[in-house]
């Protein structure tokens, strides 16, 4: 019950503050000679501003994330960042919506200069993000969610003014194509419901300034098109309206405007007529693909055992009707974009998810009522994506973090597991994948990440798998742990290991398999094998273009 | 390709950061393990209880003769032994709130059928160990089946079981227990060495070599740090938990037994009136067993319930009147705590134990 009366206490104080610098400040500017009165007729009023970013530079940690980007958002125009995953979009727009702190560089909203913005801070100057995922309070109903941390008083300056709230709330959610009781609860909408609300509380909030962060990567085509419907009503209402996408059919179909930005640098910036799908691919993925060597020359895996055989496999509605198989000591790539069903598919074949249709055969035998244990004895393991949720146990030994995934096959005394049995085991394993670590009694979660992950894969070779998916090997760890890990992939498929290799990198791909399937929505758009991987064409098949 | 900007632990430098790495020349060496040794909550526990030790015997020295030690140590057995089923369910990220009527259920049962039938001791064992089991399995079944967050579930049954300990009783209580239950209960193996000191000693025992040697242990660990994790590693997650839930009860069950020895008698309040659930939790906190899950062992519980006797016994000595015995607990817990940086997870006690992923099928 805490969550609701902090937010009220800061509501209380907001709604004061606001009076004084923020919704009066922003509607004297916007509106010289109007006097600003509450409801949604002085909220249609409201004209966006020119936003600019000039020269903002941002990194995390050391690895740069944005350099010397600019950026200008015009009012009456959605001007949208196309960019592949982790190219900075998001970043820059948590930036000028006051999430996150340039390094370097300014923000100008009008001929204001904006320094130390913070989200609060952002709003009341009229700057609001619609986040990826809504983040609306599940048991409030949607008039608190509207106007939380700007709850209205009523005459007796204690109470809640709810009835001129819950008016105005009505009024916005017709303003963008909602129609629902503003006092139902949050959690009873949907997700596309939920997206429309947060625009609502833009509004609410009286910004005219709105970003959305891949606000339709959640929703299916007939939801993302009545969201397009509401931004195109308020562009010729004048707001200001940034938008990221990797969809690039929507992309042409809603901007006015389009930048690219390819390893947080703008690479490409031009109006909606002067671009095209092809340009667009071209400037995302960009020439160089290959950067590095292969680990290992390509590998003809005909004639060779097939080892994992997946038929048909769907669970909707995350991917559907999706076959391969791989052949032992092959290395088959899944690439596509966070959302393309690549994990999710990952995690149907381990059984950690609902399987609709299809089959997967392991040296062809059918796993039918497949759960983790099962898989792995049947010598089917996975390397979680998210190593910390789903991987290690930080608080525990690391070498029993390796031996975790056998501790049933440990060679016993009676009940008792024989401890020097399970010590050399987890030497050799750590051995293997050159985990750095003081002693194997280190706790997991005072190595890095790189060792961490060099950790959990001697966990999953210590099962003797025969099939092996690894879900992002090589995320979050350093370059140094990312050349092992390639050089300890090249040398499990030489040794004859099936391996799915699923990853965000197509780089990573191109250098280590010999098939790539692509993702796209839940399908795989296509299959390419040997040189083909090298060109460009598998960027342009995940972000839905096509083969050239 | 850039790094992504969200997870930090990318950029964290590689440096296998052991315990206490030495920065000086080798003649720290020394220094380091004793600061090692001296971090262990066992380590600590036990330098505590000396200590206390010899302050109490300093200022009384009737705190120090032999009979008052045994006392201490028996007094402490039956909380040692409910603590320590007590750890393994908090190992296992969770709590058992229902251990003081598992424990009065036991000791009534047992004390009734003794008083009015005769009831050989050994059947009593078995009597009670049915029971604590029995009833372990309705704690578990509430967590680990039907999946209700640990704290809710346990205090469900907390008041069922509470309700028919109730009912058992009738208003009666047990006062002529066989004499063959209060003498085993103030018997000596060896002169000095009370039986119920050396029974907690092998409850302890065992269970230390329960969750360090054999699979279903080690599976504690591993489902009470991340359970997510440990069942994509193929550990049968419900199972595990089950399991602590039913060993913390049978446990409870074996404490009733030895209550009833001790106290010689037994009533509708027994387990509540000695406030089992908060000595079983205070025990197993300040033995370093965190409720985060996990971290920790049944050795420091046990240690915990020996300096808890002896804080309580210390109070008495110093004529503290025992009304503020609770508070003295109490400090000693948020001591502990305070202690182990992390502090208590509240939201984590009301979270679902584990979800298992709807496509799973075990």
């Amino acid at each position: 019950m805490w969550v609701p009366l902090r937010y009220w206490r800061s509501g209380e104080m907001s709604a004061h503050n606001l009076s004084l610098d923020g919704l009066e400040v922003l509607a004297r500017q916007n509106e010289p000679g109007t006097r600003v009165t509450s409801g949604p007729s002085a909220a249609v009023g409201l004209q966006g501003k020119r936003y600019t970013a000039n020269s903002v530079t941002k990194s995390f940690d050391g690895a740069a994330v944005l350099s010397e980007v600019s950026i200008t958002f015009e009012p009456g125009e959605i001007h949208t960042i196309v960019g592949e995953n982790g190219a900075g979009k998001s970043t820059l727009v948590k930036i000028m919506a006051g999430i996150y702190q340039p390094d370097s560089g300014e923000l100008l909203l009008g001929q204001d200069r904006l320094a130390g913005l913070t989200p609060r801070s952002a709003q009341h100057r009229g700057i609001y993000l619609v986040p990826q995922e809504p983040a609306l309070m599940a048991s409030l109903s949607i008039t608190e969610n509207l106007f939380v941390g700007i709850l209205r008083r009523g005459r007796l300056r204690f109470n809640v003014d709810w009835a001129s709230m819950k008016r105005e709330a009505s009024a916005h959610l017709a303003r963008v194509g909602l129609d629902i009781d503003p006092e139902c609860r949050a959690e009873e909408l949907s997700v596309a419901q939920q997206q429309l609300v947060e625009c609502a509380r833009a509004l609410v909030h009286r910004c005219a300034v709105i970003y959305f962060d891949e606000p339709t990567s959640p929703l299916t085509a007939k939801e993302a098109g009545t969201l397009f419907d509401v931004m195109g009503s308020l562009r010729s209402d004048g707001y200001t309206l940034g938008f990221i996408s990797h969809r690039l059919d929507e992309v042409l179909a809603i901007s006015d405007r389009v930048t690219v930005l390819r390893d947080g640098a703008k690479v490409l910036s031009a109006p909606r007529s002067e671009v095209d799908k092809a340009a667009l691919v071209k400037a995302m993925i960009g020439r160089e693909l290959i950067t590095r060597e292969r680990v290992r020359p390509h590998f003809d895996a005909a004639g060779r055992k097939e080892m994992l055989a997946v038929e048909g496999l769907t669970s909707a509605p995350s991917f559907e009707e999706v076959s391969f198989s791989v052949r032992a000591g092959e290395i088959v790539g899944l690439a596509g974009l966070v959302g393309s069903g690549r994990t999710e598919i990952a995690e149907t074949i381990f059984g950690l998810r609902r399987t609709d249709r299809g089959t997967v055969r392991v040296e062809g035998r059918l796993l039918e009522h497949r759960a983790p244990r099962i898989c792995i004895d049947a010598g089917l393991v996975y390397l979680p994506e998210d190593r910390g949720r789903h991987g290690i146990f930080a608080e525990v030994e690391v070498e029993r973090n390796v031996t975790a995934g056998v501790i049933p096959r440990l060679e016993r005394f009676g009940p008792l597991l024989k401890p020097s049995a399970e010590r050399v085991m987890a030497q050799q394993a750590t051995e293997k994948t050159a985990v750095r670590m003081a002693s194997l009694d280190t706790l997991m979660k005072a190595l890095s990440g790189g060792n961490q992950q060099r950790a959990m894969l001697s966990r999953w070779l210590l099962a003797g798998p025969r099939v092996a998916i690894f879900d992002e090997p090589t995320r979050g760890v350093d370059v140094g742990a990312k050349d092992d890990i390639y050089r300890l992939v090249a040398q499990l498929a030489d040794e004859g290991l099936a391996l799915v290799l699923i990853s965000s990198e197509l780089n990573e791909l191109t250098i280590t398999c010999d098939r790539v399937l692509a993702m796209y929505e839940g399908q795989v758009v296509g299959e390419l094998s040997g040189a083909e991987i090298a060109d460009a064409s598998l960027g342009a098949l995940v972000v839905g273009g096509h083969l050239k | 390709m850039t790094t992504l900007p969200t997870p930090p632990a990318s950029a964290a430098p590689a440096q296998a950061a052991g315990p206490v790495v030495s920065r000086a020349g080798p003649g720290s060496v020394a220094l380091n393990l004793l600061l090692n040794v001296l971090r262990r909550r066992e380590v600590q526990l036990v330098l505590a209880i000396l200590g206390l030790f010899a302050l109490c015997t300093a200022l009384h020295p009737q705190f120090g003769v032999a009979s008052n030690i045994a006392f201490i140590l028996a007094d402490s057995v039956t909380i040692m032994i409910v603590a320590v089923g007590q750890t393994i369910v908090v190992l296992g990220r969770g709590i058992d709130l229902s251990v003081s009527p598992v424990l009065g259920m036991a000791a009534v049962s047992a004390g009734f059928l003794a008083a009015d039938n005769n009831l050989n001791i050994w059947l009593a064992l078995l009597l009670v160990l049915a029971i604590g089991t029995g009833l372990g399995v309705g704690s578990g079944f509430l967590v680990s089946v039907v999946g209700i967050p640990p704290i809710i579930a346990t205090l469900a049954t907390l008041t069922i079981y509470g309700g028919w300990q109730f009912i058992i009783c009738g208003g009666m209580s047990v006062i002529n227990i066989p004499a063959v239950y209060t003498n085993f209960g103030a018997a000596n193996l060896l002169p000095g060495v009370p039986w119920l000191v050396v029974i907690g000693a092998g409850v302890v025992s065992v269970a230390y070599l329960f969750l360090k040697k054999t699979v279903t242990g080690r599976s504690v660990y591993a489902v009470g740090n991340n359970a997510d994790a440990a069942f994509r590693a193929g550990i049968p997650v419900r199972r595990i938990l089950f399991t602590t839930y039913v060993i913390s009860g049978f446990l409870a069950g074996l404490a009733g037994l030895i209550y009833l020895c001790q106290i010689g008698s037994a009533t509708s309040t027994s387990g509540s009136d000695g406030n089992t659930n908060l000595m079983s939790i205070a025990a197993t906190l300040i033995g370093g067993t965190t409720l985060l899950g996990g971290r920790g062992g049944p050795v420091g519980s046990a240690l915990g319930a020996v300096f808890l006797s002896e804080a309580l016994q210390a109070m008495i000595s110093f004529r503290i009147n025992e009304i503020w015995d609770p508070a003295g607990v109490g400090l000693l817990i948020l001591i502990a705590v305070v202690a182990d940086r992390k502090g208590v997870p509240v939201r984590q006690l009301f979270r679902q134990p584990f979800r298992q992923p709807a496509g799973a099928t075990r």
